[in-house]
């Protein structure tokens, strides 16, 4: 057990890494001049090379990759020239914005994907059933960016309800307030969530329904909850793994549903580095998203682990 | 966004073969494609797309890149304009049947391109196995490190907006899964007595891996691939979104929701439309492959 945790913990090292090289060579390649907007209009070739060699542009691709890396690991993400403030101070408030987001969106989206899930396995082939079925696969197809118009139009724009962007009102406001700024993008972000996990649950809840031990049970006279809460038990696997991922999803930040509802979160200022060509920043950026990725999928195996006697077992 | 789940696919079986009336398999596949209600009706609803964004120029009347200033923004319904105008005066049904065109094969391409290549990458793995194959998939697996939708927007933020580059970012995001599923499918086969038989009778590894491995994951492969479609339109009309994927004039369902955004509060369910389509190609798409892998009677690719 101590073993196999320690084995898959040792594998996060080689895909940190890994990620860290992807990281770095493809914001490397970045098009554009990443001096452009540090130069003066009437800066010389000499002024040019001494900046190049001051933010040491002029060293060779691997010396470069391993400077980077030892900034990174104490935490330095270098200067943001276009914001005009440190790479880690704005990574950290944007992080903690998209953190808010995403558990919002994450208890949203799981509560009620497994209710759904499981409303539909335990009436199976019933209208509800179809109804599930119908909303997840919706959910699993639909471009959280049309949601996220969609809302607006509707909460925003026709019943004038919702504040259509931002994290608070200018004048402040408390916890309502707040709950009015995020309840669109949560809800946005989540739709997705809601499909694949109420699909999952579904699926496997009806895989293990099909099982000899559910049979033995209805024959002891267990009523049909207590079957439920024994199926669920061995159905809970693959819908952790899935739910898990979605968190992952989530806690990247989606590039897309904050720029819409201009949430001040990772997938914003990555996507204003972007536009910006401010490169450190979307160096970091994306780092910090693959880095959040990779260690929310290492907490469901340790996790799966934790539940799962036969996984122990297979050791 | 969808989680690109991993599964181990299972080898298609023909269980239900019948005694009396022995036919084919693809028959048997195709019959019970279309007894699957749901499967058809998608299946039809994207010929329609399809063929409505190539024969646009005979359905409507309009040019989908001049408007009429003075007719911006009508509402649905509007004489001559069925859906409208947007903000330039262009009418709206016109750009939407041309913007299925590049929507859809924006989609599409991605797919076929991460399907030929992962396959090549995934059956070479599996086949050779060893440090070669160990080599390839941990290289995947960097790659599947990423959120895909992230992987994607610093892909093509690398490689610099347009549709070419947007088209190869999708690509290399999809590469990763399917090589996975390549593998998984590759490994099961690699042990079973005719590959045994066509080493024996001194086929090549390139041989085998094209007559013998090639075949017979085909159906897990294709599966699973079919499933990404949808997810690969949402991702690229998302793109272009961004700005990072289709450029303006040429119309783009993703580009012309993002370019009506600004009339939400004047036309909102005309700003809506080019979305609508998005989701139905998208869900078409998912039915499809939902129908495809029952007819093939795949548990799990």
């Amino acid at each position: 057990m101590t073993l196999m945790l320690l084995r898959r913990l040792g594998m996060v090292i080689p895909t940190l890494l890994g990620v860290s090289v992807v990281v770095f060579i493809l914001m490397s390649v970045l098009p554009g001049d990443p001096l452009a907007g540090l130069l003066a209009q009437d800066a010389t070739t000499a002024d040019r090379a001494a900046l190049k060699h001051s933010l040491g542009l002029d060293a060779p691709l691997p010396v470069r990759y391993v400077r980077w890396l030892g900034d990174v690991l104490h935490g330095d993400f270098g200067y943001s020239p276009y914001r005009r403030r440190d790479v880690s101070e704005l990574l950290g408030a944007a992080f903690s914005n998209t953190v808010r987001l995403a558990v919002t969106a994450a208890v949203l989206g799981i509560g009620t994907g497994l209710t759904l899930g499981t409303l539909g396995a335990v009436m199976r082939g019933r209208v509800m059933d179809r109804v599930v079925s119908m909303l997840a696969m919706t959910g699993i197809s639909v471009p959280s960016y049309w949601v996220a118009i969609l809302l607006i139009i509707i909460f925003s724009a026709t019943l004038k309800w919702l504040p259509a962007g931002g994290m608070h009102s200018a004048h402040g406001g408390g916890f309502p307030d707040y709950v009015k700024h995020v309840a669109m993008p949560a809800f946005a972000s989540a739709f997705v969530s809601v499909g694949v996990i109420a699909r999952m649950t579904r699926a496997s809840l009806l895989e293990t329904y099909s099982m000899d031990f559910v049979d033995l049970l209805r024959a002891k006279g267990l009523r049909g909850w207590q079957v439920l809460w024994h199926v669920a038990k061995m159905a809970a696997s693959p819908v952790l793994t899935v739910a898990g991922l979605q968190v992952g999803f989530l806690l990247g930040g989606s590039v897309l549903v904050e720029t819409i509802f201009s949430w001040p979160g990772l997938g914003q200022l990555i996507f204003q580095a972007i536009a910006a060509r401010d490169f450190k920043v979307l160096q970091a950026g994306v780092l910090v998203v693959a880095v959040t990725f990779v260690l929310m999928n290492l907490l469901v195996d340790v996790l799966q682990l934790l539940i799962d006697p036969r996984l122990r077992k297979a050791a | 966004m969808v989680a690109i789940v991993q599964v181990p696919a299972a080898v298609p079986s023909t269980a239900d073969t019948d005694a009396v009336a022995p036919r084919s398999y693809l028959a048997e596949v195709r019959t019970r494609f279309f007894h699957n209600r749901a499967g058809v009706s998608a299946v039809s609803a994207l010929v329609l797309l399809a063929v409505a964004a190539i024969v646009a120029p005979l359905l409507s009347p309009y040019d989908p890149l001049i408007g009429n200033a003075t007719r911006r923004l009508l509402p649905i319904g509007s004489a001559g304009h069925l859906l409208g105008t947007d903000e330039q005066g262009r009418d709206m049904l016109t750009r939407l049947l041309y913007g299925g065109r590049l929507s859809l094969l924006t989609g599409m391409l991605p797919v076929i391109v991460a399907t030929v290549i992962g396959t090549a990458i995934g059956a070479t793995a599996g086949y050779l196995r060893g440090p070669v194959g160990a080599v390839l998939m941990r290289t995947m697996d960097m790659l599947y490190a990423f959120p895909a939708i992230m992987l994607a927007i610093a892909i093509s933020a690398s490689l610099g907006a347009g549709v070419t580059n947007s088209v190869l970012a999708i690509s290399v995001v999809f590469i990763a899964p399917i090589s996975r599923v390549a593998e998984a499918a590759t490994r099961r086969v690699i042990f079973l007595e005719y590959i045994d038989a066509a080493r024996l009778s001194g086929a090549s590894t390139a041989c085998i891996l094209m007559s013998q491995v090639l075949p017979n994951i085909f159906n897990p492969i294709f599966v699973y691939a079919s499933g990404l479609i949808g997810l690969s339109i949402v991702v690229a009309s998302g793109l272009s979104f961004l700005g990072m994927g289709a450029r303006p004039p040429v119309p783009e369902w993703g580009f012309m929701l993002n370019s009506l955004r600004g009339a939400i509060y004047v036309q909102p369910w005309v700003a809506a439309l080019p979305g609508f389509l998005i989701f139905a190609t998208s869900m078409s798409c998912n039915v499809m492959s939902d129908a495809l892998r029952d007819a093939l009677d795949i548990k799990d690719a």
